[in-house]
């Protein structure tokens, strides 16, 4: 069949308060889709199919309503992804600025290709669109947090810390 | 004209300008008080009006027109989203007013809300900006203590509550259609209009969306009245406007200047011109969204509304993308082309097959496999998604996909090739394989 | 109403409606992809797109509705709009859209199940361009299953979401989703939610190209090579309107027809799918006669005088009574003949009872759509045409006379319990009337052979009331005859009439005068949509003239 998710069987939201604290903030249940799903995300690394099939039970919509969100935005992972998640603008400004270096050595320093997980599951890289922040290009984001005006060496110092 | 200094950003280089004390110490809150003691919704909205604020999302529209279309006899709840997803290319000013100045927007919501009789307000902040949703969290906590939000604000008896919505990466959520479609929960396809959102916007009720910046100048409007915002700016377009600078400049960033500044002062004034000295060869005037001009075409061009759309572009998001000579066009049209592929949402038959399509053809003349029959399809091709950059010479025939984001993909690259086609020429010509 | 201009055409319209409804309406092609009147309107395939003066773009007739302009705008002087969907602009415009759906599109009519009924293959002969300017290579991807049923081509695919929109609208089951976006986009479903429902079979009707394929039928005929005949679905008591494809008396499959009255847009899978439990079954197309505890073929004539044999003479001194087992399977103008040959020729020496009927749960959509209980066609034709009907026949004929049965077989779909199956058995001599070897039938002194379901014709009345005419959908083979006929034949032979109906219309008519609330239905009149019956109080009609020549 063609179907997606990746068979996971269970998940349970460790932060029950928080789950209904966000429930509660929306006229409708279904609203409170992306945040359950960035929950969801956090506490797992990435939204497992039993994660998907949680929300849905949360929102009261099929799973595959969720699959479909899920699907159609970059920031939801249905992989596990990298415990450093490297994501490199290459869009306009960025790339005037040499992002696309900085995706070769990256690239070249942990063997992956964009879109991979480095085998030990420390490093991924991915490609991402304008971050927002193209005064101080070349960005990257590393996890939830922005490093700007990189440059290779930069980026060297920065990763030593992991 | 008298020497203008920054309204939106003027403090925001104070360590504290984020929180409620750094936000009130500077005057911040005063306009709420002064609307909820000595106005009526209808009357903010006229003062709106007067003050000529148009909308600093990227279309421009009259914001005081906007809200006088929710129905008046509508018996559903009326609802507020802020469009905090930016994700213009080029564009990096209302990031920078969340994390300096989330007060000044919140402030400039609660007005909005009490405008439109709306008790329920979100902001949609792009997924991307985790650290300006954490700033945003922790000022709308503040608003909460200080009664500027929740029950009763300041014995008004006007309620307001505020949620803060995360998207996840996906540039077209900040299409106000798609946005509320991701708001909802969904994937973020824009519905097609009509029915507008202020009819039938977020679960089908009336719904206004604006801009971080939009919301931010109310506050300023209402403080020091619809005259005075008027008179900042030119005929074409009032009040401050931050615009974005990057790309080959020395210094690029954010900079608040009244709308219709010149934009070769913006470049070579406020940015310092080009890195190394070297020559302008051309720029997108308002995010890659906007057609390019040629370093020969912006000579004495005002960066407003109607001056830009006179020149066949627009001022879109303000995001002013500079290119200098030694830049090659092929590859940035590709770049440009590659984005569009990458966040066209998929619905539409033309922008979804015409957005690959487009890449193909770019990547091959990229590759010196391009032919001279490949420029003239990039034409058509760029026709057919998003019509022509003059709706006249198009025959009316524009406006063909639900959402701008066709004419957002056409106009900018159909720019590249007519403005240089001879690059495209020579990489035909040449068969210059760069990769 | 406003008054409007498509083309040259000045229509007078409905408020509210859109371009699209109002041009299609009146004969007027726009073609379209993405619309289905039953769905939600999201306006994405562009394929609609028209003129409308004083509109500086192009607009999507699904999505624009016509309202009543003001006296002083209208257009003209009179029009409250104007559409031009023939003009030049809007031609290339169709050019241009169905250019970029048939870039990834592959050119496999010849093999595609679609061909002949697909709106790409004919859009693009109508509307496109001669032919393509796209040198690159198409995307590819495999052919992968949605449901048991169903199977998608994903290259054929043109995102119109039609599907999506039916599991989440009609049938409110939300299998299909669009995974990923932009170019990436596919139809897909979740982990094992595969698409299995009730109505998971519709999709394939409403997918406009041939991404959408059938198990049952891929690959095992052209459209071409079909036969479509319109008829009503015989599976429940909806009855809803179908359209029957076949080759050489073979069914291939049925598709939905659409009655605003009964069914919508609709089919459920059990009436789609059902006829192949027909093809499974032991058909019986010869009066057959047992014989050495099996069956052997006899001619009309013969099982005519064994039927004379058996029902009219009289036997010295025996008291018997003759039980007629009616069947909600048949049509209505079976059962009128049936009951006339009960009620007017057996007259008190008859009985005249039913199986019990075929029952299941009622399945409701929140669409409306709806499955009914009665899992037969037409048990209110039963009631309306066998006034005598005993409920508990049973126990009504447990009082030792002879018993002789007429029976009309339910058919496949009937089961017979032990205590049925005894009083069967019980039966000095046991006439079935069938179309295949039946737990009954294998009961039977006598079987006469009747059509199948597939192959029958009249007219049936539905849960609501709603009198439609089954049509054959493949002709009668062999020795089979009408139901109507054998039964005219029965009374003919038993009751001595000269009844001499040629056609199931001429049988029809004379229900009518008999029967009131059905008078005048005739196919002329009800046409492939039906009518509701007439509200009228049924009184027992008499044999009229002919009345008293009784068996004794
Ligand atoms: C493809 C696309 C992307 C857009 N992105 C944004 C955005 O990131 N932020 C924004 O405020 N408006 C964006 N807009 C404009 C919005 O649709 C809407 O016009 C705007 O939020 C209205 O606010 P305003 O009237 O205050 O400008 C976008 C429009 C399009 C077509
Ligand atoms: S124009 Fe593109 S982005 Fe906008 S709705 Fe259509 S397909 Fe989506
Ligand atoms: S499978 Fe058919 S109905 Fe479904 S989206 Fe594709 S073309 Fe439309
Ligand atoms: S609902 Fe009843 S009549 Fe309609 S297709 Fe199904 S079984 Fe046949
Ligand atoms: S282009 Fe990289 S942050 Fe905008
Ligand atoms: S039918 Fe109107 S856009 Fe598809």
């Amino acid at each position: 069949m063609n179907s997606v998710g990746d068979g996971q069987l269970t998940f349970q939201f460790s932060a029950a308060e928080r789950v209904e604290q966000i429930l509660s903030q929306y006229p409708d249940k279904r609203s409170a889709t992306l945040p359950l799903l960035h929950l969801a995300q956090e506490q797992v690394g990435y939204l497992t199919s039993a994660a998907i099939e949680t929300v849905a039970e949360l929102v009261e919509v099929h799973p595959g309503e969720i699959m479909d969100t899920v699907s159609f935005y970059t920031m939801f992972y249905t992989k596990p992804k990298g415990r450093n998640h490297i994501q490199v603008c290459q869009t306009l400004s960025c790339s005037l600025n040499g992002a696309d270096s900085l995706v070769d050595h990256i690239s070249e320093k942990y063997k992956i290709a964009p879109g991979e997980v480095s085998q030990d599951g420390k490093i991924s890289l991915v490609k991402v669109e304008c971050l927002g922040s193209c005064d101080t290009a070349p960005v990257i984001r590393i996890n939830d947090s922005y490093y700007e005006g990189m440059t290779v060496e930069k980026f060297d110092k920065i990763v030593e810390s992991f | 004209m008298a020497v203008f200094k920054p309204i939106l950003t003027r403090y925001i280089h104070r360590k504290d300008s984020h929180t409620l004390s750094g936000y009130k110490n500077v005057g911040g809150y005063k306009a709420l008080e002064k609307m909820f003691k000595t106005m009526a919704p209808d009357e903010v909205i006229e003062e709106v009006k007067a003050s000529n604020l148009r909308g600093r999302g990227g279309a421009g529209f009259p914001t005081g027109v906007k809200w006088g279309f929710i129905p008046k006899d509508s018996q559903k709840p009326t609802y507020l989203i802020c469009n905090a997803d930016e994700g213009e290319p080029g564009t990096f000013k209302d990031r920078l007013l969340l994390s300096k100045a989330p007060h000044m927007m919140l402030e400039g919501m609660i007005i909005s809300s009490f405008a439109i009789d709306c008790h329920l307000a979100f902001i949609y902040i792009r997924g991307e900006f985790y650290q300006e949703y954490k700033v945003l969290e922790k000022a709308v906590e503040e608003a909460y203590a200080a009664n500027f939000l929740g029950k009763d604000i300041l014995g008004s008896g006007f309620d307001l509550d505020v949620v803060i919505h995360r998207g996840a990466g996906a540039y077209i959520c900040g299409e106000e259609m798609g946005l509320i479609e991701s708001l909802e929960g969904k994937r973020g396809w824009p519905r097609i209009k009509p029915p507008f959102p202020a009819v039938e916007g977020y679960l089908m009720c009336p719904t206004i969306v604006n801009n971080v910046e939009t919301l931010a100048c109310l506050p300023h409007i209402l403080n020091r009245g619809a005259d005075w915002f008027k008179s900042i700016g030119s005929e074409k377009g009032s009040g401050p406007k931050l615009y974005c600078i990057s790309g080959r400049v020395n210094n690029p960033g954010v900079y608040e200047e009244p709308l219709g500044i010149l934009l070769t002062d913006l470049i070579f004034k406020r940015g310092r011109g080009l890195i190394d000295g070297r020559e302008l060869k051309a720029v997108f005037p308002g995010g890659s969204s906007s057609a390019i001009l040629r370093a020969d075409e912006i000579d004495g061009l005002q960066m407003d509304f109607d001056s830009l759309s006179a020149a066949k572009t627009m001022l879109g998001s303000a995001g002013v993308i500079v290119m200098d000579e030694t830049v090659d066009m092929v590859s940035v049209c590709l770049n440009i082309a590659r984005f569009y592929e990458h966040e066209s949402c998929g619905q539409c038959t033309p922008c979804r097959e015409g957005t690959t399509w487009l890449v193909k053809i770019l990547n091959r003349i990229y590759q010196g496999k391009g032919s001279l029959n490949d420029i003239d399809m990039i034409f058509e091709i760029t026709d057919n998604i998003g019509g022509l950059i003059d709706p006249e010479a198009s025959g009316g025939s524009f406006g063909k996909t639900i959402c701008p984001f066709g004419e957002a993909v056409a106009w900018p690259i159909r720019s590249f090739v007519e403005k240089f086609e001879e690059e495209f020429i020579a990489y035909v010509e040449k068969g210059v394989d760069v990769s | 109403m406003p008054l409007i201009k498509i083309d040259d055409r000045e229509i007078e319209v409905e408020k509210g409606i859109t371009v699209l409804q109002a041009a299609t309406a009146e004969g007027i092609e726009i073609p379209y992809y993405c619309y289905h009147p039953a769905l939600s309107i999201v306006g994405s395939c562009r394929m609609c797109l028209v003129e409308i003066e004083g509109m500086p773009k192009l607009q999507v007739s699904c999505n624009t509705s016509i309202g009543e302009l003001p006296p002083e705008r209208k257009k003209d002087g009179k029009y409250d709009m104007i559409v031009r969907t023939q003009t030049e602009i809007v031609k290339r415009e169709r050019e241009n859209v169905l250019e970029f759906l048939l870039l990834n599109h592959p050119l496999d009519c010849p093999v595609c199940d679609q061909a002949g009924e697909c709106f790409l293959q004919d859009y693009s002969y109508k509307y496109g361009r001669a032919h393509s300017r796209f040198l690159e290579e198409k995307r590819v991807r495999k052919n992968e299953y949605l449901g048991s049923n169903v199977i998608i081509n994903h290259n054929r695919c043109i995102m119109c979401t039609r599907c999506v929109r039916f599991t989440r609208e009609i049938s409110g089951t939300n299998e299909l989703f669009v995974q990923a976006r932009g170019d990436n986009s596919k139809i897909s479903i979740f982990e094992d939610k595969s698409l299995d429902n009730l109505l998971a079979g519709n999709v394939i009707d409403i997918c406009p190209v041939g991404a959408l394929l059938s198990t049952d039928y891929i690959h095992k005929n052209r459209f071409w090579n079909l036969e479509e005949k319109k008829s009503i679905c015989t599976d429940c008591s909806v009855g809803c309107n179908i359209l029957v494809y076949s080759q050489n008396n073979r069914i291939f499959r049925i598709n939905a027809r659409e009655n605003h009255s009964v069914n919508g847009y609709f089919i459920c899978d059990i009436g789609r799918y059902g006829f192949h439990r027909y093809e499974d079954a032991e058909k019986v197309t010869s009066p057959l006669i047992r014989s050495d505890g099996g069956f052997k073929p006899i001619s009309w004539e013969g099982a005519l005088k064994e039927i004379y044999e058996q029902f009219s003479r009289s036997k010295d001194g025996e008291k018997h009574q003759i039980v007629g087992i009616a069947s909600p399977f048949h049509t209505n103008e079976s059962l009128f003949m049936f009951g006339r040959l009960m009620d007017n020729i057996f007259k008190d020496k008859s009985i005249i009872g039913k199986l019990p009927f075929i029952e299941d749960y009622e399945i409701h959509f929140d669409s409306g759509f709806r499955i009914s209980k009665d899992r037969s066609p037409n048990r209110q034709g039963l009631l309306d045409f066998c006034l005598n009907l005993e409920d508990e026949i049973l126990q009504k004929v447990k009082t030792g006379k002879v018993r002789l049965c007429y029976a009309l077989d339910d058919g496949v779909d009937r089961k017979l319990d032990e205590e049925w199956e005894s009083f069967f058995k019980s039966q000095r001599f046991l006439v079935v009337q069938t179309y295949a070897m039946t737990p009954l039938a294998k009961l039977a002194h006598l079987i006469l052979p009747g059509p199948s379901p597939m192959e029958r014709e009249g007219t049936m009345t539905n849960d609501q009331g709603r009198i439609q005419w089954l049509k054959p959908s493949v002709s009668l083979t062999n020795k089979t005859r009408p139901d109507w006929e054998i039964i005219m034949e029965f009374m003919n032979t038993v009751g001595k009439r000269e009844l001499k109906y040629s056609s199931v219309n001429e049988v029809n008519l004379e229900m009518g005068e008999r029967f009131p609330s059905y008078r005048g239905m005739t196919f002329f009149k009800i046409g492939y949509q039906g009518l509701p019956k007439k509200n009228i109080a049924t009184s027992r009609p008499s044999e009229g003239g002919q009345a008293g020549n009784t068996v004794t």
